[in-house]
């Protein structure tokens, strides 16, 4: 197994970002990246093709509230090094981009994946943007709610 | 990512995204206050954390409860769940994914 990804803690207010380090070179983390087949192994099922300005989808099942499909366009294509491309979830949520960026280190690769772009869709998008900026998902949300709702659940109307 | 549900929860997400709001609930998660109580640490008036408490009140996020003279507010479980399910499974898609990729370098050849 690989480490956990972790929060790189240099996130711009507007991204998520996570880094991880895995026991491969860069080139065949490459592949798994800029594959159709491999990306549909561990991410989702897509027309994927390694050309810039494609345009493409990740398809998965209807979920609850949710199309299942995610509209992309490559944008960035540098091999072995970078690859971004447009990602566009719904209609609440703005266009936002998917960066990952490919570095040799001692141990094979480090990946680092920068999902940007909640502050370009006004409101409803600012206000995830800031949720996530703020922390707060992880203090109240994360680490005090599920005893809160425990509590909660008698007085509840 | 579930990103359709965000769609209908819309005045709950405008309603947390501001600061003084997400104090309140954290405020109210010690359990149920009075506006005074709610109001003490902020250098606002009452009138304004009033004007809060109603977003609130309104994104279904908190209830009210008049005891005598006052009113008394708590959170409500249902749309703080919501909210929780939601988010984290926004920033665990990424997570989980990479750790994905993972396994999926060890097992290609």
């Amino acid at each position: 197994m690989t480490g956990d990804a972790t929060p790189t803690g240099t996130a711009a207010r507007d991204a998520i970002e996570l880094a991880i380090e895995y026991p491969h070179p860069p080139a065949r983390v490459w592949r798994a990246l800029t594959e159709s087949a491999a990306l549909a192994r561990w991410l989702m099922p897509n027309d994927f093709s390694p050309r810039l300005g494609h345009e493409f989808t990740f398809r998965v099942e209807k979920a609850e509230g949710w199309s299942g499909v995610v509209h992309c366009r490559v944008v960035a294509l540098e091999e072995p090094r970078l690859v971004a491309y447009t990602w566009s979830g719904g209609p609440p949520l703005p266009e936002t981009l998917v960066t990952f960026t490919l570095e040799p280190s001692a141990s094979g690769t480090r990946l680092r994946l920068v999902h940007s772009g909640f502050d370009a869709g006004g409101p409803p998008a600012l206000s995830v943007r800031d949720i996530l900026a703020s922390g707060w998902g992880s203090t109240l949300l994360r680490e005090r709610l599920p005893a809160l709702l425990d509590a909660l659940r008698d007085g509840e109307e | 990512m579930a990103a359709g549900t965000l769609e209908q929860e819309t005045p709950v997400y405008a309603a947390i995204a501001h600061p003084v709001r997400r104090r309140l609930l954290d405020l109210l998660a010690d359990g149920e206050q009075p506006v005074k109580a709610l109001a003490a640490p902020f250098a606002m008036s009452r009138p304004a954390v009033s004007q809060h408490l109603r977003v609130l009140l309104d994104a279904g996020l908190v209830a009210e409860r008049r005891d005598g003279r006052e009113r008394r507010y708590h959170l409500r479980g249902e749309r703080l769940r919501e909210v929780h399910r939601w988010l984290s499974r926004y920033e665990r898609f990424w997570r989980d994914h990479l750790e994905r990729l993972g396994r999926y370098l060890e097992e290609e050849p």
